[in-house]
């Protein structure tokens, strides 16, 4: 089975998510956030934008990718949380080094922005910013994020792709109409 | 969430058989020996989920270990790769299981391969392989078809059959579930370098069986359990016929920490009750005439060690010292590709094609070894693995041309998966953790493996054939992700080997234990070799067949 697989592909990531019940609360506009603060809140949002930016199509921003963040260092994330006001500070103690008098991360432009995170690529907050905002992007929208289902209509997702039908995709389909599949193709 | 109405013995009262473990072979044995007429319990230590409790969250179920009971935060299993160093608990978890009703039957991918006729006799044709344990079963696969047809019929299982299949006495029972574009790539690339591709056998219904409801093609079977009960878990196709019998009783949330011996008369050394720690987590006792073990092939092996007492110092059934030996993977190895056009692969089963060519094991290779091959979404079938595990060397990590990439290559990649044989050895095993504890206390289970050269020659074998049969169906980019040693199973094998010689094996060729005569083990810890890859279908049969000896025993009162 897969399950070998898949556990070989979690290696190292199991750890970044602590493990606990995670409330599914409604998300609110207008709430303040539970666990950031606004100046953590406005520089995570900052970095996933760039991670996922909204180009032609919605980005991290747009997902919500910070509600999933705030809910998850307040609950399943909370261990990584400590990491990642560690990592803002010596993050925003860089920028502030490379950038004087610029402010914050998020108050540079975004080719700024871009030119930072080259530098800042192999750092395990950077990672740990680029976890939280795929997982955030297309995780289930109750965590917090995937808004509208932003993420999973980037990779052509529908919905919460419940069930589909063959033809799955193209090569089935030209497979299907070149042999004698019917019991196959219709489940018969 | 269990059946309200469900049986209830006290737990003083002495029960025919306590059954611990409701996975693959406790779920089966404990309907069968329900119907028969025996009273059963069945201690399960992870929760009475149903079908309508799985979903597809993928951060809770593949990020947070929803169904293996939490993880490594809760199971603090110890892993090292030689038995000179300290184990540590490691992030992912080594002995990767479901702790639920049902247990990994609930979460597997359901590819459902019969064993060989070589499976059963690989020491007598091969010859014995230095340095390993290497051996023949007691049992044949034609002593074992009849129960392999049973699982088709009664757990349900679609295909068609084969080239290289064995013999079989009734055809499936169901059809071959739709194919997939992965499918039918790999069949053209198969065909191109002169493979032959088959339908995937897959314990997933294509059509209504038994009651139950066919697949939607969802896509959310490997690592999920199934939300319309379309794939054959034991919780499927087993645990309401158990339950409707009126004679077994689910304990589910309840942790067995010890089997307990009797010390005088009638009951010496013979199995009394087991322990456990109920919901609340208080201690219980639950007597019985008589005890299956069916925890799986790492958890059984640790409850048998963490049993040890005065007359069983090393263990129960622990005479040969063979108890906790020989854990057996099989080995993986992970190929994968890009082509032109969307595949969609992240829709319906995980499997649709495999390829047998290389089942059985070829001298002039220069290695022991078979194995074979599938198509499957391994890490495109969830958005959030695939972007954090599964894209192209080439992809950007972040920004623009990565969103972009993402976009564009999710439905279009695929993996071709190898599975291996793992040769036993002494030097992979379950021990117990000397220092480590579980939620509930238990010392942890500690585990040690490092894969045989050969399985991972086998397995970068299967890789080579892998890649020619992506390049050859038309990718327009594949690579190869690395091989290497194991630090996690999924398929937990060997560790209390089944034999005639109870001087080298565990139990009998019926599942009775050589030391403890009410004692009996049947899970994936009866294999004596690890087969080709795809355990579960096996450790079925062996349940329909040792519960059919078991119940014939009790009824002959020899037990």
């Amino acid at each position: 089975q897969g399950t070998a697989g898949a556990a070989f592909a979690r290696t190292g990531m199991a750890s970044l998510l602590a493990l606990a019940e995670s409330a599914c609360t409604a998300r609110d506009e207008s709430a303040a956030f539970e666990t950031l603060s606004q100046d953590e809140a406005r520089e995570f949002e900052a970095i996933a934008a760039r991670i996922l930016p909204t180009t032609d199509t919605p980005g991290a921003r747009e997902a919500g990718v910070i509600w999933f963040m705030d809910k998850a260092f307040g609950s399943f994330g909370a261990e990584w949380f400590a990491d990642a006001k560690m990592g803002l500070a010596e993050f925003q103690a860089a920028v502030a080094s490379e950038f004087p008098g610029a402010g914050r991360f998020s108050d540079l432009d975004e080719s700024d922005q871009d030119r930072f995170l080259q530098t800042q690529q192999e750092s395990g907050f950077f990672q740990l910013m680029r976890t939280g905002t795929i997982l955030g992007f297309f995780c289930m929208g109750s965590y917090g994020g995937n808004r509208d289902d932003i993420g999973w209509k980037l990779l052509g997702l529908s919905g919460g792709h419940a069930s589909w039908q063959p033809p799955f995709g193209y090569y089935d389909a030209e497979y299907v109409s070149q042999n004698d599949v019917q019991g196959e193709r219709h489940g018969e | 969430m269990a059946n309200e109405t469900q049986t209830s013995f006290r737990n003083d009262q002495e029960v025919d058989f306590v059954i611990v473990g409701s996975g693959s072979a406790g779920g089966i044995i404990a309907k069968e020996l329900s119907t028969k007429g025996f009273d059963v319990v069945v201690l399960e230590q992870g929760p009475f989920r149903k079908a309508s409790d799985f979903t597809h969250d993928e951060l809770s179920v593949l990020f947070l270990n929803e169904l293996l009971g939490g993880g490594q935060k809760n199971n603090q299993q110890t892993f090292r790769d030689d038995e000179s160093k300290v184990a540590v608990v490691q992030p992912n978890q080594p002995a990767e299981y479901a702790q639920t009703v049902g247990g990994s039957s609930v979460h597997f991918t359901a590819n459902f391969w019969r064993f060989h006729e070589v499976d059963f006799k690989e020491r007598s044709l091969l010859g014995p392989i230095s340095g390993t344990n290497f051996a023949d079963w007691p049992i044949s696969y034609a002593e074992l078809e009849p129960y392999y047809s049973r699982v088709d019929w009664e757990i349900g299982v679609s295909g068609a059959p084969g080239p290289f299949d064995p013999p079989r006495s009734r055809p499936f029972p169901v059809p071959p579930l739709p194919v997939k574009s992965s499918g039918a790539l790999l069949e053209k690339g198969a065909k191109a370098i002169g493979l032959h591709a088959q339908p995937a056998p897959m314990a997933i219904l294509s059509q209504p069986h038994n009651g139950r409801a066919p697949c939607i093609n969802c896509g959310y079977c490997m690592s999920f359990g199934c939300e319309v009960g379309a794939k054959s878990s034991t919780l499927a196709a087993m645990i309401p016929q158990a339950m409707a019998s009126g004679r077994c009783e689910i304990r589910a949330e309840c942790a067995v920490f010890r089997v307990v011996t009797g010390e005088n008369g009638r009951e010496s050394g013979r199995v009394t009750e087991v322990l456990y720690y109920d919901p609340e987590g208080k201690e219980q006792a639950q007597k019985a005439r008589a005890v299956v073990l069916s925890a799986n092939g790492a958890e059984t092996a640790r409850l048998l060690l963490n049993s040890a007492n005065s007359k069983f110092p090393d263990g129960l059934a622990n005479s040969s010292g063979f108890v906790g030996r020989n854990l057996m993977f099989n080995g993986h190895s992970a190929t994968t590709a890009l082509f032109e056009h969307p595949l969609n692969d992240y829709k319906g089963v995980q499997v649709t094609r495999i390829v047998h060519d290389f089942y059985d094991s070829d001298p002039a290779r220069g290695f022991y070894g078979g194995g074979g091959i599938d198509a499957r979404p391994l890490l495109v079938s969830t958005p959030a693995m695939y972007a954090l595990a599964g894209m192209a060397p080439d992809a950007p990590t972040w920004g623009k041309a990565f969103k972009e990439r993402l976009a564009h290559d999710y439905a279009r990649q695929m993996f071709v998966v190898g599975h291996t044989t793992s040769l036993a050895l002494d030097s992979n095993n379950i021990t117990i953790d000397p220092t480590h504890k579980d939620r509930w206390g238990r010392p942890s289970l500690r585990m040690t493996y490092k894969d045989h050269p050969d399985d991972l020659a086998m397995a970068k074998f299967l890789q080579g054939y892998s890649m020619q049969m992506l390049e050859a169906a038309g990718a327009t980019q594949s690579w190869a992700m690395p091989v290497h040693e194991q630090n996690a199973g999924a398929h937990l094998l060997g560790t209390c080997r089944m034999g005639d010689d109870s001087g080298s094996s565990v139990v009998d060729r019926y599942h009775r234990s050589h030391d403890i005569p009410n004692l009996f083990i049947c899970d994936g810890s009866s294999f004596v070799t690890s087969g080709r890859g795809q355990p579960t279908m096996t450790i079925m049969a062996l349940a329909f067949r040792a519960a059919e000896h078991i119940a014939a025993a009790a009824q002959r009162n020899e037990i």
